[in-house]
Parts: structure tokens; sequence; C-alpha cells
């Protein structure tokens, strides 16, 4: 993917003071809720959750197009009948990880989990730089500076602390995870502000934070980790890419402490493993220690638009992949810890699970 | 019969009084919708817009209708539907447009569209309508990201925006009139005479000393003096402002050297900016209160008035389809 713009300048070392976000609302709430679209919801009711997916997908810009037409009523009752399958196959929570600027529709997010009684978490945050709009990237100031990790905090802190947006409208529901991206090619200097600023925006109100990784997973991890953001708290996503294999990426992320997701399950393709790859990869995760560490999602696209979606069920993570872990011997508990612990204590604001 | 899209409906250019060429009612980049320290109330949008307006309105009584120019490209707060209501209830002709304001305004699904496509869209807006707002766009959009350099993505949307001008008529205004070697270029290699395009802001704070306006003009191309009121005299200015009198200054040698019918006035003023502070004290309403009594005070005769604001725009708004195509 290119990079439309010339590259950011670096952050100029901020004064101290410019680190200090508005103290969260509800300063000690309680720990174990989670922050979803219809309001907070007790950890242990998340059950079955899948941290990497798209309820409705829009590539930015897409929505002007002259020959893209979005018909609301339609891309419902699409999504809906994914998460009654989902639903009707054991799941109870979706996490919609596209961020605020890829077809993030909260109201219709809302009337779906209504709908279908399946739990939906919907996330802040943008990425990689590409998919930025151009606010960001050359704003209205001589030079045209991009943002630094310091705004990028504060606008996705707000969606946690204050709601997350309607455009231009009103504020909703808290945002239940910080997600950003970084360029496969290699970090652009406002890949790493969103990193940061991301990284410093979980940190500081207790939401997870994912990154899909770029080309050098665990330095980006690295800079998360430095803004002070708890290793457990974060989630590198793609750990399924064949290179992110080559290179010893899941091994090394769950050495550090921090959770790596297997997202992009009934995906084959030359960037990613295969599910019986997968399985292998998940099967020596949990010899060498680290099934507490381990995430499972399909990166699935309920309706996408403006570039092809996938036409992954939500519940084939249920019915065809862990049948292949039952398969390969992984046990019933674990298979629980990845799809239900885990997630619990990853999406519990602050981090805790009783 | 000439005929010009207003976001109520095609009209006869005979009915569009006096244009204001290169004008907003609200400009943001791509992406400030999601920063609340900009958003406004509806009551506050209109109370900050529909004033500007009827004032607007009431200015152009000489000429006997008032039509505002739009410029606010696809992907930067363009909202076609508060258009039609802000034109219906104030009486004044609203063009909107297609295009973009510069590759950097142009989202990832516009971004990687090839030239065929982004032809087809500018058609569509503009014979079609503008999404299901059932509006038609009247003129393209197109420009220069920041830096005073073309950038491919730019040029894609230049080469687009010439062959949707051949097949619809619709004529073309640039953001900035730098580097304007590649743009013209282009349109010599399409086919797009160059009296169809409108160089704006040639008479902008930055752009001065970059601009070859002699290539622009041996070309036949209209030279836009947009952003009449960003003056460095206000209180607060924009970095592209300039001193009112140089600017001026600037704009008489073109009205004195006989090449009147190359040029196109504005101001460029936002009624209420979307993403920005917007600039305080500047409106449409400049051109009446400031510019022309301006040319009055340098004994600017009211035929060059009438030539700049009522003919010169009236051509180039009218589509003209190339016969060629």
């Amino acid at each position: 993917m290119c990079v439309k713009h010339s590259q950011g300048a670096l952050e100029p070392l901020p004064p101290f003071t410019s680190l200090i976000l508005d103290p969260p609302i509800n300063e000690g709430v309680n720990a174990t809720l989670v922050n979803t679209v219809l309001g907070p919801v007790d950890a242990r009711q998340l059950g079955i959750t899948l941290v990497s997916e798209s309820l409705m997908y829009v590539l930015p810009g897409a929505r002007y197009a002259y020959d893209i037409k979005i018909d609301r009523a339609a891309v419902f009752d699409a999504v809906a009948a994914k998460l009654s399958a989902f639903r009707a196959a054991g799941g109870r929570t979706i996490v919609d990880a596209t961020g605020m600027f890829q077809g993030r529709d909260l109201r219709l997010y809302e009337a779906l989990s209504h709908a279908t009684g399946v739990h939906i978490v919907a996330s802040t945050g943008q990425g990689p730089e590409s998919m930025l709009g151009g606010y960001f990237l050359t704003p209205q100031t001589n030079p045209p500076t991009p943002w630094p990790a310091s705004k990028f905090a504060e606008l996705f802190g707000k969606e946690v602390n204050d709601g997350m947006v309607a455009p231009r409208l009103e504020r909703r529901a808290p945002a239940g995870m910080v997600v950003t991206a970084v360029t496969h090619s290699g970090m652009t200097p406002t890949d790493d502000n969103l990193v940061r600023g991301a990284a410093r925006a979980g940190a500081t109100y207790g939401v997870p934070v994912f990154i899909r990784s770029g080309a050098d997973a665990l330095a980006e991890m690295q800079l998360a980790i430095d803004e002070v953001l708890e290793p457990e708290r974060l989630v590198m996503g793609g750990m399924d890419r064949r290179d992110a294999v080559v290179k010893g990426w899941p091994l090394a992320v769950a050495r550090a402490g921090v959770r790596l997701s297997i997202d992009h399950i009934g995906t084959n393709d030359s960037l990613y493993l295969s599910d019986a790859e997968r399985v292998s990869l998940i099967s020596e995760l949990i010899e060498k220690g680290f099934a507490d560490r381990i995430l499972l999602s399909a990166s699935a696209t309920g309706v996408a638009f403006g570039e092809p979606g996938n036409d992954i069920p939500y519940s084939d993570v249920l019915t065809k992949f862990v049948p292949m872990l039952q398969a390969a011997g992984v046990s019933q508990a674990h298979i629980v810890q990845m799809l239900i612990t885990n997630t619990a204590q990853l999406l519990s604001v602050n981090g805790e699970v009783k | 019969m000439t005929r010009v899209n207003t976001v109520l409906g095609t009209i006869s250019a005979s009915e569009l009084g006096f244009v204001a060429i290169h004008e907003h009612i609200g400009y943001g980049m791509p992406g400030c919708e999601l920063d609340s320290k900009w958003w406004k109330t509806p009551e506050q949008r209109y109370e900050e817009t529909v004033p500007k307006l009827r004032q607007f309105h009431e200015n152009t009584k000489p000429w006997g209708a008032a039509t505002f120019v739009e410029a606010t490209g696809i992907c930067n707060g363009r909202d076609i539907d508060y258009y039609k209501s802000l034109s219906d209830k104030t009486g004044v002709h609203i063009v909107a447009s297609t295009g973009f304001v510069g590759g950097d305004t142009a989202l990832p699904f516009f971004e990687r569209a090839s030239v065929e496509y982004l032809t087809d869209q500018f058609v569509h807006e503009i014979t079609v309508g503008i999404g299901d707002t059932g509006a038609k766009a009247g003129i393209i959009k197109v420009g220069v990201s920041r830096g005073f350099k073309m950038k491919e993505l730019d040029l894609r949307i230049y080469r687009a925006a010439a062959r949707a001008s051949k097949i619809t008529g619709a004529p073309i205004f640039t953001h900035l009139a730098v580097d304007s070697g590649p743009a013209l270029n282009i349109f010599a290699e399409e086919g797009l005479p160059c009296h169809r395009v409108l160089f704006g802001h040639a008479d902008d704070g930055v752009s001065q000393g970059l601009i070859n306006e002699k290539a622009l003009l041996d070309a036949g191309a209209r030279i836009g003096f947009d952003t009449f009121g960003y003056d460095l005299e206000l209180p607060d200015p924009p970095f592209w402002g300039r001193h009112r009198r140089e600017r001026l200054q600037h704009f008489l040698r073109f009205l004195e050297s006989g090449l009147i019918k190359q040029v196109l006035a504005s101001a460029d003023a936002n009624c209420s900016p979307l993403g920005w502070p917007g600039v305080k004290g500047h409106t449409v309403n400049y051109l009446f209160e400031q510019l022309i009594p301006d040319l009055h005070a340098e004994g600017i005769e009211d035929s060059v008035i009438n030539q700049l604001f009522i003919h010169n725009t009236a051509e180039f708004l009218s589509l003209t389809p190339n016969p060629e195509h």
C-alpha cells in the first residue's frame, strides 16, 4: 500500500504536562465492566468473544462514490443474519475492530445488538497513515504538519471518556478498545504517532489497545509499551501472517507478556497461514505455556463497501475452527480460555476480571 | 440556449445575475468531522450562514439576482441537501462542485481510483446528480496538494476533470495557480480549450512569485483573483493573506491591460467553516462592501464590474460541451 502523503515530522519532545489527558470519568469504575455499544456489561457475561471483526466496513470516501448505494435496511438484515448465526453457534460478543473512520455506525450497531442479543463492542482509533483524512495529515496550518501523538491520544481518549462520535452530531457510548495499524511496508512517522497516541489513550482510560502489525511487530509493540501501556493490555494483530511466523513474532510477543491475535481464521492465501497451520501455531504456543496470551478471530466483514468483503461467517471460528483445535488435542479448558477468559480480561475496563 | 446547473435545477445563464465564482458555505478537511471541537448545532450553522446569504442577495439587487458558486469538493464536507434548503429559503442560486480541492483531500477510495473512474464520477454528478439529492454539479473542482507541487494524484484528477468537462461542458476551477505547467499539458493533451478553466487563487499571499501568469494567459486560461478579503489588515489573517492595497494593484494591472475577459473575482469566504476557525470578519459581501467601492475609487467603470461579475461568469458557467466529443 502506498503512503499517500509526504512523511510526517516526528513529534518534538512535548512538555511533561502535555502527556496528561483529562482524568477518566467514573474513576475507580467497577473493574469488571466492558464498554459495549449499549452501555457497560459485566465482563463475565461476554461469553465467547471474537476481538477482531467488522460489522459494516466502508473504505474512507466510498460513501461518496456515484455507483455505491448503502441500503441501510439491507445492511441491517445481512449483518443481523450473520450475528444470529454466530449466536446460534454459541457466540455472545463481537468486537468491531475497524476504528472510527472505516464505516463504524453506532446507531446501526446498537439496533443490531438489540435485535440479535449479541454484545457489540465498538472501537476508536485509526490507521495506518494511508487510511487517514487530510485533516490529520495536511492541516490548514503553515507548514501543514501532520498530527502528533498527543493529539491522536486526545482524539481517541475522548471516544472512551466522553463517548464515540456520530460525526458532527453527538457522542454515544464509550469505545471499548483502541485500534490502530502500521503500514505493511514499514512504519511512517504518522503511524508512529498513531501507535503512541493509541497507547497513551488506552493507558489513561483503561481500555485495551489493538495494533495491526506492520513490518516490524516487535518494534511497534515496544513503542506502545514505552508509552506506559501494560503489556497485557496490548494486542498485536496479524500474528497468523506468514511473515509473522517466519520472523518468530508470535512467540516473542507472548514472551513479552503481550496478547497476540490469530485473527484471520478462515483466510488462506499468500499472506496468511492456512487453518491447519494456525492450529499448529496455537498448539505450539499452548505447549510453551502461553494459552493466556492467545486471542482468536476471523476479521470477517459483515458487509463491505468500497472494497471486497470476505464473506466469512463470524460463526466459522466456532463451527469449523474449534473442531480442528479439538481434533489436534487442544483441551476444552484452553479453548474456553482463548475465547472467553482472555477476551473478558482484555476488554474489562482497567484490565481486571473477578 | 444557455444552461447552468444549480442545486435547485438547471437555469439559463441569463438568470444568474451577480456571480461570486469561488465561495464556500462550509469547508473542512476530510476527517475533521471526527473532531468534536468543530461541531456546531444546526441552529448555529444556519444562524451563521443565512444572514450572510440574505445580505448577499440584498447586495445583488441592482443586478437582479445572486449566484453563489460553492467550491467545496467531494470529501470536504460538501452537503447538497443543506445547500438546497439555503438556496430555497434565501433566493440565492447555489452552484455546487464535483471534483476535489486537491489530491490531499481525496480519501482512499478515490485515491485508488483510475482516471476513467474519476471521469465517470464527475460526469455522473454533472449529468445525473450528486448522491441521491437529485441536484447536479455545475462546475468541476481540481487543485494542487499542499507543497505547491502537483502530485501524481492531483494530475490524475486534472485529467479526469478535463475529460468530464469535454463530455458535459461544465467548466473547471482550480485551487491554486502554481505549478501550472503540468496542468496546461494535460488540458492540451485532452483537447480542452483553456478558456474553460479558471486558475484560482492567483492573488493569494503565499503564491506570489510562484505563478507563471504569462503561460496561463497565452494558453487562453482564465485567472482567478478569488481570495479578495483575506487581507493582512484583518485582526487575525490566515497565512495566505495579502496586503489589501497590493492585491488591488495586482488586480488593476490586469484590468488595465485589456485582459479583462480572462479575469474572474471572488472572496473564497466560508459562511460557516467546518474544520477550522475560519477568518473572522470575512464574508462574500466583501465584494460589495470593500472591493467594488475600491474599484470605483480607482475610476473603474460599472461596465467593467458588470463584465467581471455578470458576463464573464455567465459565459464561463454555461455548460458548453466540446463539439469534437
